[in-house]
C-alpha cells in the first residue's frame, strides 16, 4: 500500500537535512518574482483563519470560547507543517502541527484513510496532547481529488470529564483520573460528527451540551477555512497556493534565524526556574498526594555560530502524583509560542521552531514522564511548562540588550492561576468552568518602561479577562471588586505591569465549589526573576470567606469588601465577620465546603516581572504609583529609595530626601553584604547539612540529580558534596 | 534598513523617548549599526576608560583590559575574567529567614524561606544591586550568560578580535581553587 503523504514528510524531513532549508527550498521563487502577490496572499489566508475564529467561537455556546476566545483555527501544509493560524490561544499550533503528522505517521492514510469530510481529533497527551480539555481537531482539505492541506482547530471545553470538575486538573492523580480520551480519532465523516461521538461526550463529561458546542464551534471553523481556501484557490491557482504554503513556512524559519543572528549573540545561556506545589494537609483524592512538591524547571540554550538553538533541559526534577506533566510534544508546542512572541513574530507558523535542536528532556522528569511513569497525570499540564517557558522572555530579553535592542527587552512572565466554579447555578443549571480572570494579567516590564496593567497573557495573544456580567450570568456569583492589585509587578527599575484583584460573592445557589487552580502559579515561592537586581513578584495567595455577615451588611447599607487589602492587615479579617476566614491561603485548592450564598472569594491576578536596581526606578513614576494607589509609602521608600509628601492631597518627590535615602540604601547593602566566597563557605555546610530545606525541596533535587547525572556532578562540584551524596537521604 | 539617532537611542534607554518613535523603533527593520552605537553610548557612562567588548547587562561590561577579558561595573570595579561566573566575585547578602525576607515582601506576600531565598548581588564598590536570584538552597548561582566572544567578532559582526580565548566555563576552576 503507498503512504504518498509519509512519503512525502520524510523526504522533506531529508531535504531540511542536506539543504538546511524546509522543504530543501534555497529559493523562495514565488516571494522573489511576485512579492506583492506573495504578500496578498498571506494575508488572506491569515484573514480566513481569524474568520474561522470568530465563526466557530459564535458557534460555540461556552463562555471560554463564546466570550474568551480560547481555542484557534490553523491551516496546515499536506504534510501537516502549520502555514498560518488565528488569533486565540497560539500556545497551540505547534501541537496541532504534530497531531496532523501523527497522523500521518501512523499510517492513517491507508487505514482509515483521509477523504474530504473527515474529521479527526486528540486530546489524549500520551499521543501529543497537552490535556484532556484541549480538543485538537484536524479535517484534511481536498481539491480536484487531492489532499492539498489540512485545517486545524483547538478549543478549551469547561469540563472533559476528569475526576473532579472542570478543567484545570491539577488534583488528577493518575492518566486515568485525566478524564474522557480521544486517542487519535476519526470522530466523524461527511461533516458530521459521529453519533456515537455525542453519546460519549453526553455520558462522561458534566456540561455536554458546551462540550457539544465547543465541538460544532471547531467543525463550522475548520468547514469556513476549507470553503474560503477553495475560493483561493480558485483565484490564485493550486500551484501558487502550494508554493506559497511552503514557502511562508521557510521564510518564517530565515526570519528567526536572521533575527537571532543580528539582534543576540552567540554563547551559552543558563537559567534555573523553581515552583511550588503545596498540598500537604489539603483535601486531596488519593493517601500518596498528602504531600508537598517543588519542581525544578531548568532552562540552558546554546545559540551556535550558525544562529541555531540548542536547548536542554537537564535538571528536571521527577514526576509529581498530580495533574503537572507535559509530553515532551506539548512542551514543544508551548516553547514555539513563546519563541514566537519574542523572536519568529512576522509570519506565525512552523517555521521557527526549525531552527531549534531540543534535546529529548530527561525520561521520568516532568517534562517527559511516560517513558518512566506510563500513567502520570497530565490534567493541568501546561502548570510548569508556562512556568519554564517564562523564562524564555528574560533570556532574550537580556541577549537584545546586549547588542542595544532595549525597545525589544521583556522581563519574566507572572503566574497563572485559576479560578473555576462548579455547582447549580442562578437558573437551576449544573455548570462547571473557568473563568478568564488570569487571561489579563500584567504584562512584562521592558528595557525602556513598565509593563502594561491587566493587558498580557503568557499563553495567548487574546488577553482578555471577558466582561464581569457575563460571568454572572453563567456562574452564580457578583463582583464585588475587579481592582487593579498594588505591588503586583515586582519591585525594579521598570515594574512589571500590575495585575488585577476579582472579588466575588456567592450569590443564588444551594452550594458552590470554587477550585483555585494551579495553571502555572506560585504560592510558596516567588519566581527566580531577579532580573537586573530586581525583586520578583509576590506569591499567589488567595482568600475567602464562608457563611460571612455580607447579607447584614448590605442591608444595613455598610461599607463591602471590594479588594484585598493590606498584606499585613488582609481585607477578608478586617472587613466582614464569617464562620471560615482564610485570609491567606496556600493555593492550589478546592475549597472543603460547598461555598453558600454571602460567601466571599478574594482572587488575586499577577502582575509580570520588573527589572533593574529598585533604587534606578524614576522618583516621578514612584509619586505616580503612590497617587494611583498602585504601591505603598513602604515600597517607596524602602525598596525605590523615594521620599514623597503629600502637601496638596497629591505625593510630590522630594528629591533632595530622595537622593538622601538612595544613598543611605547603598550605604546599607554594602554594610550587610559579604564577599560570595565568605558566604560559599558557609553555605556548602548548609546545603550538605540540608538545612532550612523543606523536604519538598530535598525530594525534588533527588530526583533531579538522579535523572541527570551531569547535572548532579556540576552540582556536587559547587557545593564540594561528596560523590555519592543525594538530598533527602 | 532603518537608521535611528544616537539621541534617540540613549532617550530610549533613559526610557523618555516619546511613544510615538518607541513604536517607530519597534515596527521598522532593525539598524545594522545598532550595536556600534549601543556601546559607544554605554562606553561615554562608565567610569572606566577600557574598551567595551559586550554589555552583558545594563551595569556589567565585558571589557578588554591589559589582553585580558574581564567584567567590569560602570563604576570601574572588576569581577575578574567573564568566563568565571561574576557572581562569585560580587559581594551578596542572603536573605533566608523571615525577618530578612519581610524586608522586601509583608504578611502574605512573604515567600516561604524553607522553600526559597532571595539572594542579592551588590557590586563591592558602588553598592548597585546587579542582580537577585530567587532560588531553594543548593541551586548553584545562575551564570546567566557566556558568550562565544570570538565566535561573535569574528563571524556575526565580521571584525575578529586581536587575541582568541577558549570558549569554556572557568567557574568551577575558581571553586576548585576555594577548595584546596
Amino acid at each position: 500500500m503507498a503512504h504518498p503523504l509519509l512519503d512525502e514528510m520524510k523526504a522533506q524531513e531529508e531535504a531540511f537535512k542536506q539543504t538546511g532549508h524546509l522543504f530543501g527550498l534555497e529559493r523562495l521563487a514565488r516571494k522573489e518574482s511576485d512579492p506583492g502577490t506573495y504578500e496578498a496572499v498571506w494575508h488572506i489566508l491569515s484573514n480566513l483563519c481569524n474568520a474561522a475564529w470568530a465563526t466557530g467561537c459564535k458557534v460555540s455556546s461556552s463562555p471560554i470560547a463564546a466570550e474568551g476566545g480560547d481555542a484557534l483555527w490553523g491551516l496546515h501544509t499536506s504534510t501537516g507543517e502549520a502555514i498560518c493560524i488565528s488569533r486565540g490561544i497560539s500556545a497551540h499550533a505547534g501541537l496541532l502541527s504534530d497531531m496532523i503528522k501523527n497522523f500521518i505517521g501512523l499510517g492513517y492514510e491507508e487505514y482509515p484513510g483521509f477523504k474530504q469530510g473527515d474529521i479527526f481529533e486528540n486530546n489524549d497527551p500520551h499521543y501529543g496532547g497537552i490535556h484532556s480539555p484541549d480538543f485538537d481537531m484536524c479535517m484534511p482539505l481536498f481539491y480536484g481529488g487531492k489532499l492539498i492541506a489540512w485545517a486545524s482547530c483547538v478549543s478549551h471545553v469547561s469540563d472533559a470529564g476528569s475526576v473532579t470538575p472542570g478543567s484545570i486538573g491539577f488534583l488528577n492523580p493518575d492518566c486515568y483520573s485525566d478524564g474522557l480520551p480521544i486517542s487519535m480519532e476519526r470522530v466523524g465523516e461527511h461533516d458530521r460528527f459521529y453519533p456515537w461521538y455525542e453519546m460519549r461526550i453526553r455520558s462522561r463529561t458534566r456540561t455536554p451540551d458546551f462540550v457539544m458546542g465547543d465541538a460544532r464551534g471547531r467543525l463550522a471553523g475548520c468547514i469556513t477555512i476549507r470553503e474560503r481556501l477553495e475560493e483561493v484557490i480558485e483565484k490564485y491557482g493550486l500551484d501558487l497556493f502550494l508554493d506559497v504554503g511552503r514557502e511562508y513556512v521557510e521564510d518564517s524559519r530565515r526570519y528567526a534565524v536572521g533575527r537571532v543572528k543580528t539582534q543576540t549573540v552567540p554563547g551559552r545561556i543558563r537559567k534555573s526556574q523553581f515552583k511550588d506545589l503545596a498540598m500537604k494537609g489539603k483535601r486531596v483524592l488519593l493517601a500518596k498526594q498528602d504531600i508537598d512538591c517543588a519542581f525544578n524547571l531548568p532552562m540552558e540554550l546554546t545559540i551556535n555560530a550558525d544562529a541555531s538553538v540548542d536547548l536542554s533541559l537537564q535538571g528536571a526534577s521527577g514526576t509529581v502524583p498530580f495533574g503537572e506533566n507535559i509530553s515532551p510534544t506539548a512542551l514543544k508546542s508551548g516553547l514555539m509560542m513563546g519563541y514566537s512572541h519574542i523572536v519568529g513574530f512576522d509570519m506565525f507558523n512552523s517555521g521557527p521552531i526549525a531552527a531549534w535542536n531540543i534535546e529529548m528532556p530527561p525520561a521520568g522528569s516532568w517534562a517527559n514522564p511516560f517513558e518512566v511513569d506510563y500513567q502520570a497525570a497530565s490534567g493541568v499540564a501546561w502548570a510548569p511548562a508556562v512556568t519554564w517557558v517564562s523564562n524564555l522572555y528574560e533570556v532574550f530579553g537580556r541577549l537584545f540588550q546586549m547588542r542595544g535592542f532595549v525597545e525589544e527587552m521583556a522581563a519574566g512572565s507572572g503566574t497563572i492561576m485559576t479560578a473555576e466554579f462548579s455547582g447549580i447555578n442562578q437558573t437551576g443549571m449544573y455548570l462547571t468552568g473557568l473563568t478568564l480572570e488570569q487571561a489579563s494579567q500584567g504584562s512584562p516590564a521592558r528595557g525602556y518602561s513598565d509593563g502594561e496593567n491587566s493587558a498580557w497573557c503568557i499563553y495567548t495573544p487574546e488577553a482578555d479577562f471577558g466582561n464581569a456580567e457575563i460571568s454572572e450570568l453563567y456562574y452564580p456569583i457578583l463582583f464585588l471588586g475587579r481592582n487593579v492589585a498594588p505591588n503586583s509587578g515586582g519591585y525594579g527599575q521598570f515594574r512589571g505591569g500590575l495585575g488585577h484583584t476579582a472579588v466575588w460573592m456567592v450569590h443564588n445557589t444551594p452550594g458552590l465549589e470554587y477550585q483555585c487552580g494551579d495553571a502555572g502559579m506560585r504560592s510558596k515561592m516567588v519566581a527566580n526573576h531577579g532580573m537586573y537586581g530586581a525583586y520578583p513578584v509576590v506569591p499567589d495567595r488567595p482568600a475567602y470567606g464562608h457563611k460571612t455577615n455580607v447579607k447584614e451588611l448590605i442591608d444595613s447599607q455598610s461599607p463591602l469588601i471590594h479588594g484585598r487589602g493590606d498584606p499585613e492587615s488582609p481585607a477578608v479579617a478586617s472587613l466582614i465577620e464569617a464562620d471560615i476566614v482564610e485570609d491567606n491561603a496556600v493555593a492550589p485548592f478546592v475549597t472543603p465546603e460547598p461555598l453558600v450564598d454571602y460567601d466571599v472569594i478574594v482572587h488575586p491576578i499577577a502582575g509580570a516581572q520588573a527589572m533593574g536596581d529598585p533604587i534606578l526606578r524614576d522618583p516621578a513614576s514612584v509619586a505616580r504609583d503612590l497617587n494611583e494607589g498602585w504601591t505603598t509609602t513602604r515600597v517607596a521608600t524602602e525598596l525605590h529609595g523615594v521620599v514623597a509628601d503629600k502637601p496638596n492631597g497629591a505625593f510630590v518627590v522630594d528629591e533632595e530626601a530622595t537622593q538622601a535615602q538612595r544613598e543611605s540604601i547603598r550605604k546599607a547593602r554594602l554594610a550587610r553584604a559579604i564577599p560570595f566566597k565568605e558566604w560559599w563557605q558557609s553555605e556548602c555546610e548548609k546545603v550538605a547539612a540540608q538545612e532550612n530545606m523543606d523536604p519538598a525541596i530535598q525530594t525534588m533535587w533527588a530526583s533531579s540529580m538522579a535523572l541527570s547525572p551531569k547535572y548532579a556532578e556540576e552540582l556536587r562540584a559547587f557545593w564540594g558534596l561528596p560523590e555519592d551524596f543525594t538530598f533527602g537521604a | 534598513m532603518a537608521e535611528f539617532d544616537k539621541a534617540d537611542i540613549e532617550k530610549l534607554m533613559d526610557g523618555v523617548l516619546p511613544w510615538p518613535a518607541t513604536q517607530d523603533m519597534l515596527k521598522s527593520s532593525k539598524d545594522e549599526d545598532r550595536f556600534d552605537k549601543y556601546v559607544e553610548i554605554m562606553q561615554s557612562r562608565v567610569q572606566f576608560k577600557e574598551t567595551i567588548l559586550l554589555p552583558l547587562t545594563p551595569q556589567l561590561f565585558i571589557v578588554s583590559e591589559s589582553n585580558q577579558r574581564v567584567v567590569k561595573c560602570g563604576c570601574g570595579h572588576s569581577f575578574g575574567d567573564y568566563r568565571v561566573n561574576w557572581k562569585l566575585s560580587s559581594l551578596i547578602h542572603v536573605r533566608d529567614d523571615e525577618a530578612s525576607m519581610s524586608e522586601v515582601y509583608k504578611g502574605r506576600e512573604m515567600p516561604d524561606p524553607a522553600w526559597v531565598q532571595l539572594r542579592e548581588y551588590i557590586c563591592p564598590n558602588c553598592g548597585a544591586q546587579l542582580e537577585v536570584e530567587a532560588v531553594p538552597r543548593g541551586c548553584p548561582p545562575d551564570f546567566e550568560f557566556l558568550p562565544d566572544l570570538d565566535t561573535f567578532y569574528s563571524e556575526w559582526l565580521g571584525r575578529p578580535l586581536p587575541d582568541t580565548v577558549e570558549f569554556a566555563d572557568k567557574t568551577l576552576d575558581r571553586i576548585a581553587e576555594w577548595s584546596e
